[in-house]
């Protein structure tokens, strides 16, 4: 018995907007902001690399233009209520977005090989000028951002709310992106782009504009997480580690699904922030990370929802078919060819 | 009668070794045409070069009297030239419905709309039926058949109107209850007015329904003429069976 | 003037070790169309082993690279038979990027380890030693790098064009569908391959750890640049990468002399951009359209 998703969203916007209302720790909070961060950013980046295929191996790149974008808006700024920095979030957005189009623009035209080169070159750039642009960015001294002067019990609630909200605006954007024909563009690209071009979709459009969106969101999540830390340094907002996180996330989730990157953003942020204590060597999340990464890929590409589904469907359909068989004596063949027996090998 | 499409001393080169050397032909318009050859005589490549996949070495192609030599094959599309695969390609994660609707074309602004709406099921509609997919348009493609996929390639391509299609072994490991089928929609969206230019290997089913027949041979035509009259030519013989 | 011309000479005599490695990492696109992001990461493995049997066994760089060449030939054919081959066909274009780029954060995980965050670097007695030609000085090391650098990709280039193997090779890059036609086991040519990538990487390590400080993040960098030659020269051409990795390394350090070190570091991704914008299949690439 399936919800409808329009239900589903509904009682997961009710259970975030309660969740901190039953009196939990400041560690917790502090996890639950971290999860939402991820499972906006695995979100955001979903649009790109999993209904378009184009796995972008520089996202950390966008989160950290959020961070010093905010970082520098608000340089030696007085804050009065402490929410002006929130209010700012869409100008963050789309200063993400502008600087994430013309990138799309050169690095989509050909193959995602060539994109993904661009986006890794790019991720490191990025890091390089936040390193040497000493009067923009602080250098390796790093920025500083004001204190808000929250609540000391509820320090973390504003940012949980906030973030909250960017991730039911991503995950309603792609929702109405998977009913809508730009899914449908983005889907045909995956399955087999060059057929698509070959067909008349407007590929570079739409992966252009797929992307812009993608990186805005992220910028804007980088910008909450530079305020939530008030202090930011170039080797962690411009980090390989994010990239890796959010792709990770996405595919144990499921690529190209709506709750997938959800999913899995929650089971490993979880672990991650929990694990923290234990283990703390950044060495270790590398080989863990990487390690995790090729497990997933080689024993369970498709991610733990699709294949969820796809056991759902088998057993529906061998179910009919079942219920379909032809009563004893009668030996005509079936005109339609048994569909369970074709679907080994679908593609994912 | 004019003609539809014109190749023109197309070269192409791999490594050394010319798939297609000065290859000139013409297609009628109107025709169902043949394209036949031994293997590795450039039938694919020649393809390729005409439908924009690959860039020729050398030449000109001409549609419709205008020059498309290297032309995106989405531009090609747009005008009017498609064409099938030989390994059937659909697009396997969209469903039978879906596949149709992407190749029927939508514009900017449509991208914002509904996946799938009622205009497109319209529009789909009378090719499903014909196709009689109407039952299996909600399944994935890649749920289908190989042969039920190559009569989805099929359909999804008749959906953009083309004046000229361009089938790349239509009956290959296909079984005989479909190829007539196959051979039924062609002489009926023939008769409807498109051109078709077909490689195949299946004699029996060329002399049935092409006309005329072009053989292909290292690269370049060696004959071209009535069905039966290629069957006994001497050169067409010795191509066949000299390699 | 002479700064400029300096500069043109250090770019020169570096740009032989890129032109190695990029040549790798060009091949291993060429045969299977894989972007191995782990190119990077494995000439900083090699860099670490070549340290540690300098510093253990004082075994010279140059002389170690018989050794790492061999592990890495080994590592390259591991890692293609045990991560890439279980690859479905559909997803493997996909997937092989993020494949390899998993297993470059690997093997920098496993090297932060075993060696931990410092940098290192190789410092061999004549390290410093120079030689100076109409007044431009002439680093030893830079021109041995230059020398090694040479021989090894005759060596490439003597497998490509007169072995068995690498005539299989040279067959599948340019038409997979007729190499197989004609007998080409391609299973072996895209392992093989990727081993001879691997110790193309192997071979300019123990060289890069003569010339630079690195320590296990290196790669970043070093990837960044080898790709943006490799996309120069065009995906899947050796003497494209080798042409490709002169040019760059040589604006490179033009920048570096003439207006500053740092930005010198832009270059390379000036240069990617440059090419995307202009020329996208790059000097020598072929323009892919997506026939089958």
């Amino acid at each position: 018995m399936r919800l409808p998703s329009v239900l589903r969203g509904g009682v997961f916007v009710v259970l975030l907007v309660t969740l901190p209302m039953l009196g939990l720790q400041h560690w917790f909070l502090n996890l639950l902001v971290f999860v939402l961060m991820y499972a906006t950013m695995s979100s955001a980046w979903n649009l790109v690399g999993g209904f378009a295929g184009y796995p972008s191996l520089g996202h950390a790149g966008f989160f950290g233009i959020g961070a010093y974008t905010i970082a520098l808006i608000f340089k030696d700024h007085v804050l009065t209520t402490g929410y002006e920095p929130f209010l700012l979030l869409p100008v963050v957005g789309l200063v993400g977005a502008l600087i994430g189009w013309p990138i799309a623009l050169i690095s989509m035209r050909t193959r995602a090989d060539v994109f993904a080169i661009v986006t890794i070159t790019f991720l490191f750039v990025a890091q390089t000028l936040a390193f040497n642009l000493h009067d923009l960015t602080g250098g390796s001294q790093g920025a500083a951002l004001p204190v808000p002067r929250f609540p000391a019990d509820s320090f973390e609630l504003p940012f949980y709310y906030v973030l909250a909200a960017l991730l039911i605006f991503t995950m309603a954007l792609t929702f109405a992106t998977m009913r809508s024909k730009l899914g449908l563009s983005l889907v045909s690209i995956r399955a087999d782009e060059d057929k698509a071009r070959g067909v008349g979709v407007r590929t570079i459009g739409v992966k252009v504009l797929a992307f812009s969106v993608s990186v805005g969101i992220t910028a804007m999540v980088g910008a909450v997480w530079a305020y939530y830390q008030s202090f930011i340094y170039p080797q962690f907002a411009f980090d390989p580690l994010v990239t890796i996180a959010i792709v990770l996330m996405t595919f144990l989730g499921g690529r190209g699904t709506l709750w997938g990157p959800v999913v899995g953003a929650v089971i490993l942020e979880s672990g991650q922030q929990l694990l923290t204590y234990q283990l703390g060597a950044v060495q270790l999340y590398l080989i863990v990370y990487a390690l995790l990464f090729l497990v997933i890929i080689l024993l369970l590409p498709r991610g733990i929802l699709p294949t969820i589904e796809d056991r759902l469907r088998l057993r529906r359909r061998r179910r009919r078919t079942d219920a379909a068989a032809a009563p004893p004596g009668d030996h005509t063949p079936s005109g339609q060819p048994d569909a369970a027996s074709m679907l080994g090998g679908g593609a994912s | 009668m004019t003609d539809l499409l014109s190749i023109h001393d197309v070269t192409k080169i791999f490594g050394g070794v010319h798939a297609v050397d000065g290859a000139s032909l013409n297609v009628e318009e109107g025709t169902i045409t043949a394209l036949i050859g031994p293997n590795g005589s450039g039938k694919t490549t020649l393809f390729n070069i005409i439908t924009g996949y690959l860039k020729a070495d050398a030449g000109r192609v001409e549609f419709d009297g205008r020059d498309i030599t290297g032309s995106h094959p989405g531009k090609l599309y747009r005008q009017g030239l498609s064409r099938t695969f030989q390994q059937a390609r659909v697009f396997p994660q969209l469903t039978v419905l879906e596949n149709l609707v992407v190749a029927g074309g939508y514009g900017w602004r449509q991208l914002f709309t509904s996946r799938v709406g009622r205009r497109d099921r319209d529009r789909a509609a009378d090719l499903l039926e014909e196709f009689r997919l109407t039952d299996i348009s909600d399944l994935l493609a890649s749920e289908l058949s190989y042969g039920q996929r190559k009569l989805l390639e099929f359909a999804a391509v008749l959906m953009s109107s083309p004046r000229l299609v361009l089938l790349d072994e239509p009956t290959a490991g296909v079984n005989p209850v479909l190829i007539e089928t196959m051979e039924r929609h062609i002489r009926e969206r023939n008769a409807a007015g498109i051109t078709f230019l077909i490689v195949e290997h299946d004699m029996t089913f060329v002399m049935r329904l092409c006309d005329p027949v072009i053989v292909l041979d290292a690269g370049r035509p060696i004959f071209a003429g009535e069905p039966s009259v290629v069957q006994n030519n001497a050169l067409v013989l010795d191509a066949y069976l000299g390699s | 003037m002479h700064a400029l011309i300096q500069g043109v000479i250090l770019g020169i005599l570096t740009g032989g070790v890129y032109a190695l490695m990029a040549s790798g990492q060009t091949l291993i696109f060429g045969i299977m169309k894989v972007v191995n992001l782990a190119q990077g990461a494995m000439v900083i493995m090699a860099a670490f082993l070549a340290y540690q049997l300098f510093t253990r066994f004082g075994l010279d760089p140059f002389l170690a690279i018989p050794i790492t060449t061999v592990l890495m030939f080994g590592l390259g054919v591991g890692v293609e038979l045990l991560f890439l081959r279980p690859l479905r066909r559909e997803d493997k274009s996909e997937l092989s990027l993020l494949v390899t780029f998993a297993v470059a954060l690997l093997i920098e995980g496993a090297l932060s380890l075993t060696w931990g965050t410092t940098y290192r670097s190789i410092n061999a007695s004549y390290g410093n030693s120079s030689w100076t030609l109409w007044g431009y000085q002439i680093t030893v090391v830079r021109l041995w790098a230059f020398v090694l650098s040479l021989v090894a990709l005759g060596l490439l280039f003597w497998i490509l064009n007169r072995t068995r193997f690498g005539r299989a090779v040279r067959a599948t890059v340019q038409n997979p569908e007729s190499a197989r036609l004609l007998g080409v086991e391609a299973q072996w040519v895209s392992a093989l391959g990727f081993g001879l990538g691997a110790a193309t990487a192997a071979a300019a390590g123990s060289v890069y750890g003569l010339l630079y400080p690195f320590y296990p993040g290196s790669h970043y960098d070093l990837i960044s640049r080898l790709l943006s030659i490799v996309v120069l020269g065009g995906l899947g051409s050796v003497g494209g990468a080798v042409i490709a990795g002169v040019i760059v390394s040589t604006s490179s350090a033009i920048v570096a002399a003439t207006i500053s070190p740092a930005w010198s570091e832009m270059t390379f991704f000036v240069v990617l951009i440059l090419v995307l914008l202009i020329r996208p299949q790059g000097l020598f690439g072929n323009v892919d359209r997506g026939a089958i």
